[in-house]
């Protein structure tokens, strides 16, 4: 009996060694932390900035774009890195100071952006094959008090942004030509943060803390399998305006400017790398386009009483 | 182990539970707290990852902004939210720090000292020499392509320290469960040893014979009061001392009368062994009252059966020891295995030096010789031996049986009857002899005694008859001699001759008389006649000629004056003869004392007649009756005055009966003073008042009712009346 006990004891011994060798058994390795220097933060390589209007966060903003401006790198032969302006109005302003070379920016920007010497020289062909967009009104598909746009007047409504052409000022001008003002609304909002404004802006409207949401046409697909669509509906769609276009800052190198728009109009839809690049940017090509094209959006401005110059000071 | 052994049981129970609490402690000590430290270090881990993780995504639009601000936003939130974490740095695609948390100067080491693997999380443990860190690479992934690393570090030394505070916790449990468990067991331990103490208790209750402490000492239902059944004639009911499954027979429904334990599996499914059942010292308890039960039937049995044996034993023992009959039993080797009383005195010896020895050891050789020669014979042919034996062939002459056989005095041979027999055991073998010998001296001696009495009777007759034929022609020379008497002068020779024909004849008449009378061949008229007058008659007439010979004649009488039926002159004849016997006696003179008393009772009277004589020898005193039987010289008397007398009164249905010496106080008062006296005879004569007819009542002898009422009483002086010397 006695003999049985010690093994006993003796087992649980062993037991509880190989539990203490094995909780010090994970591999340690030494650092000497006492070595120590100061770390500055990298300077930028100096290079051909590309940026754009960051309608949504800078991961989609580069996911959209890392193909593209990697295809520009190369077919140019120029160095070439996308930046991230946090706003709409801080890309306005990285344009006005040279921070930005070429801008990828809506229409209705691009006016601003045309106030500080950026011309425009080539526009998108949207997904749907135009050369035009539209921006939408939308409003929870459960909500049947608001059926056409003078049902959304005393509504609360949450745009994407003041500068937002889709997303604002296309359906702001939609509904002065229905005679509803901005004070005809109990409230009108804009998307909060940097970057995913569009989105944000269904989302609010999704959630029921908006009746309407102004978007630019197209967001409701690039949010499909992250909202159920089905529980939202589109009340009305503003006119065609031009679509998206590219502007080079004042000042860029005409020959740099040539070489990336004849780089850009070599884009073909029908070459599967080509496609493949600009379906990743949400176009389904790039045509040339001059300054005067953007007329409507500058008679929008006119219609909407504002002051292009003004526009982003507020 | 002999420690542990000696131990008594509650403490053994104590620390048993002690050392089970312990051990189970020391395990949850051991792999518990390492098993959940490990768990908390891995979930402590995940942490560490998620954190990493998350900071990589939220890292991402400032990197790409390249919001050097934000960035160090980022990892300080990171440390200020927790405080596991040591540090947190971002680090761009070409390990360029971006922010981190170390002040002014970073350590250059660590940027080596991790990093993520082909996008993915890396946790790698580090030792700053000061404490242990878990550092964490995870990459900044856009699209796909590593835009840098995100490296934060986890204090593996703070998650110990809440790892040890729950090693800590668990201890202090353990111990606090170790208390309550000591407690606990002490209390269990407790009830079941004082339970288990109360049995051992009983059980030696029961080992010192009390076997009516119940074992189960609580109170407790029993089945009548759970069923409410009433039946009174259920043999369990009223039994507080065993639960009814230990009864056999009882009369609930299912019981099958079978008795414990067969019929156990019935009462299994019955409700009051379902709710009266207790656990298994209970059930010792209860079988330990059933066996007390079935011990106290048992014993009162054994008691009953062993007083039933005692008394059979003393019984057997008593007629062993009173019987006169010498009793002894031999084994297969003729050594005696078992003796009586009357054997071992007729050997001068007690029982216990008798058994286990031979007859060699006990009688002298011829003797033993005999015996064992017999004793052989008995054993090997297996027939028993019957027969007669004299006390100097086969037994000591003093030995006893004295009580029972009249002592006819020293030299006198005595009798057996020896009987042997063969002892068998069950299977018909021959184990031993069984010996009896009976003293059958005392039948020896009515036998020679009877032989006497038809000699006698023969005698008798022959007298009887021989008498009536020679009474005639005495009464003729009777006659011729007083005849010639008459012719013959007084004074002539011839008349004298004559003379002493006439004597001789009327004393050859006298005793053909005599023997008429003793053969009953002469008849006399009875009556009606008074005893005392019967008794004063003869004395009167003697008393005279007696006082000559210096005899006295005292007269005590009964004065209710006894009536009795008898021939009054037979009677006187008894007296006469009586009175002459006593004087006979008394050649020097002496004392007769004569006394009557009446019994009314049993309608008897009855007289003595007393001597201070020479008094009769033991040996002579069944002889007296016999005719012819005298002690007086030849010619001085004729022996058959006795024996007509005890005919006589044969005839008056009464007896007479001889003592001597005298019974002391007897006489002695009426002696003169001074006077000397021999050892003194007296002769009872016991009459009926009316006598019936003998031969019609056998039983109603007065001889024996007398001898059984009043066998050695005499009349006291104080009874007697009319006192006086007559």
């Amino acid at each position: 009996m006695r003999t049985r006990f010690l093994a006993i004891a003796a087992l649980v011994m062993v037991i509880a060694a190989a539990i203490q060798l094995w909780w010090d058994s994970e591999p340690v390795t030494p650092v000497d932390m006492t070595r120590r220097a100061e770390v500055k933060a990298p300077e930028a390589v100096p290079a051909i900035t590309y940026a754009y209007l960051p309608q949504y966060s800078h991961s989609t903003s580069y996911l959209r774009h890392r193909a593209l401006v990697e295809y520009l790198q190369k077919s140019t032969g120029l160095a070439i890195r996308q930046v991230f302006p946090d706003t709409f109005e801080a890309h306005r302003r990285m344009v006005e100071r040279g921070e930005i070379d070429i801008s990828f920016s809506n229409p209705m920007t691009y006016v601003l952006l045309a106030q500080s010497g950026a011309r425009a020289f080539a526009g998108i062909v949207e997904p749907s094959g135009r050369a035009t967009f539209r921006g939408q009104i939308i409003a929870r598909a459960d909500n049947s008090a608001i059926r056409n746009e003078q049902d959304c007047r005393g509504k609360r409504w949450i745009a994407v942004d003041p500068y937002s052409a889709g997303g604002y000022l296309f359906v702001l001008g939609h509904f002065r030509d229905k005679g509803l003002s901005e004070s005809d609304f109990a409230e009108i909002a804009f998307a909060p943060g940097p970057g995913g404004k569009q989105e944000k802006a269904v989302l609010g409207v999704y959630a029921g803390r908006y009746d309407i949401a102004s978007i630019r046409e197209g967001t409701l697909g690039i949010l499909e399998g992250k909202v159920d669509l089905s529980a939202l509906k589109v009340v009305a769609n503003t006119r065609e305006y031009p679509s998206w276009v590219y502007a080079a800052r004042k000042g860029l190198d005409p020959d740099i400017v040539r070489r990336i728009a004849s780089a850009l109009f070599a884009l073909s839809e029908n070459d599967p790398e080509h496609e493949r690049i600009l379906a990743a940017a949400g176009m389904r090509g790039i045509i040339p386009t001059t300054d005067r094209d953007y007329a409507p959006c500058r008679e929008l401005f006119s219609k909407l009483r504002l002051d292009p110059s003004k526009v982003g000071l507020e | 182990m002999n420690l542990l052994r000696r131990l008594n049981f509650r403490r053994k129970l104590n620390l048993g539970i002690t050392l089970i609490v312990l051990f189970v402690a020391a395990l949850l000590s051991v792999f518990v707290t390492r098993i959940a430290a490990n768990a908390l270090i891995e979930e402590s881990k995940r942490r560490g990852a998620v954190l990493a993780t998350n900071l990589a995504l939220r890292a991402a639009d400032p990197m790409l902004s390249t919001d050097f601000l934000r960035l160090r936003n980022l990892v300080d939130e990171l440390l200020n939210v927790d405080s596991d974490i040591v540090y947190a740095f971002i680090m761009d695609d070409r390990s360029q720090v971006l922010a981190h948390t170390f002040g002014r100067t970073f350590p250059l080491d660590l940027l080596e000292a991790n990093e993520a693997e082909d996008g993915h999380l890396a946790v790698r443990l580090l030792d700053t020499g000061r404490e242990r860190i878990y550092d964490f690479a995870a990459p900044v992934m856009v699209g796909g392509r590593e835009f840098g690393t995100i490296r934060i570090g986890l204090s593996r030394t703070k998650v110990l320290d809440v790892v040890n505070g729950m090693i800590f916790a668990i201890s202090g449990l353990s111990v606090v469960a170790l208390l309550v468990a000591v407690v606990i067991s002490a209390h269990f331990a407790k009830r079941i040893t004082a339970r288990i103490g109360a049995l051992k208790e009983h059980a030696e209750e029961i080992v010192r014979g009390n076997l009516h402490l119940p074992a189960t000492t609580s109170a407790r239902r029993n089945c009548w009061e759970q069923r409410l059944c009433g039946r009174t004639d259920c043999p369990a009911y009223g039994d507080t001392e065993r639960r009814c499954w230990y009864v056999k027979g009882t009369a609930c429904a299912g019981c099958d009368g079978r008795a414990y334990p067969a019929k156990l599996a019935q009462c299994r499914q019955c409700e009051v062994y379902e709710t009266f059942a207790g656990d298994e010292i209970e059930e010792l308890a209860d079988t330990f009252d059933v066996m007390a039960h079935a011990l106290r039937a048992h014993i009162a049995e054994l008691r009953e059966t062993e007083r039933d044996l005692t008394r059979q034993q003393g019984i057997m023992r008593t007629i062993l020891e009173v019987t006169p009959d010498r009793l002894a039993l031999l084994d297969e080797h003729l050594r005696y295995l078992s003796v009586n009383k009357a054997f071992a005195d007729s050997l001068g010896l007690t029982p216990p030096e008798i058994i286990g020895r031979s007859d060699f050891d006990i009688f002298p050789r011829d003797t033993a010789e005999m015996r064992v020669a017999e004793n052989r014979a008995v054993l090997t042919s297996g027939m028993p031996i019957y027969r007669e034996a004299q006390d100097h062939r086969d037994v000591i002459p003093s030995a006893g049986g004295s009580n029972a056989a009249p002592d006819f005095g020293p030299g006198r041979d005595e009798w057996f009857h020896l009987v042997k027999v063969p002892v068998s055991d069950e299977t018909g073998r021959i184990i031993g002899v069984l010996s009896t010998a009976r003293d059958i001296t005392a039948i020896r001696s009515y036998q020679d005694q009877l032989i006497q009495s038809q000699k006698m009777e023969s005698v008798g007759k022959l007298a009887g008859g021989v008498a009536h034929e020679i009474n005639t022609p005495l009464g003729i020379i009777l006659g011729y001699a007083q005849l010639l008497q008459e012719d013959v002068p007084p004074d002539a020779q011839m008349h004298q001759d004559l003379q002493i024909i006439e004597k001789q004849a009327k004393f050859c008449r006298k005793i053909v008389s005599d023997l008429l009378g003793f053969s009953r061949q002469t008849q006399s008229q009875k009556k009606e006649m008074c005893f005392n007058n019967s008794i004063m008659e003869v004395v009167s007439l003697v008393r005279h000629t007696f006082s000559l010979e210096n005899v006295t004649i005292l007269a005590d009488l009964d004065d209710r004056l006894p009536v009795i039926y008898g021939a009054p002159e037979k009677l006187k004849q008894v007296w006469m003869n009586l009175l002459h016997n006593a004087t006979g006696a008394m050649p020097d003179g002496g004392l007769i004392k004569v006394r009557t008393r009446l019994d009314i009772m049993n309608m008897t009277v009855t007289a003595w007649f007393a001597d201070t004589g020479t008094g009769i020898p033991e040996a002579n005193l069944q002889k007296i009756f016999d005719p012819f039987f005298s002690t007086k010289p030849v010619g001085k008397g004729t022996g058959l005055g006795l024996s007509v007398s005890f005919g006589i009164i044969e005839d008056h249905e009464g007896f007479i009966e001889a003592h001597s010496p005298l019974p002391p106080g007897f006489i002695d008062e009426d002696m003169p003073q001074g006077a000397t006296r021999g050892p003194g005879t007296v002769f009872r004569v016991v009459l009926p008042l009316e006598p019936q007819g003998a031969a019609d009542l056998p039983d109603t002898d007065p001889r024996a009712k007398v001898q059984e009422e009043e066998p050695q009483e005499y009349p006291n002086n104080e009874n007697r009346t009319g006192e006086g010397t007559l």
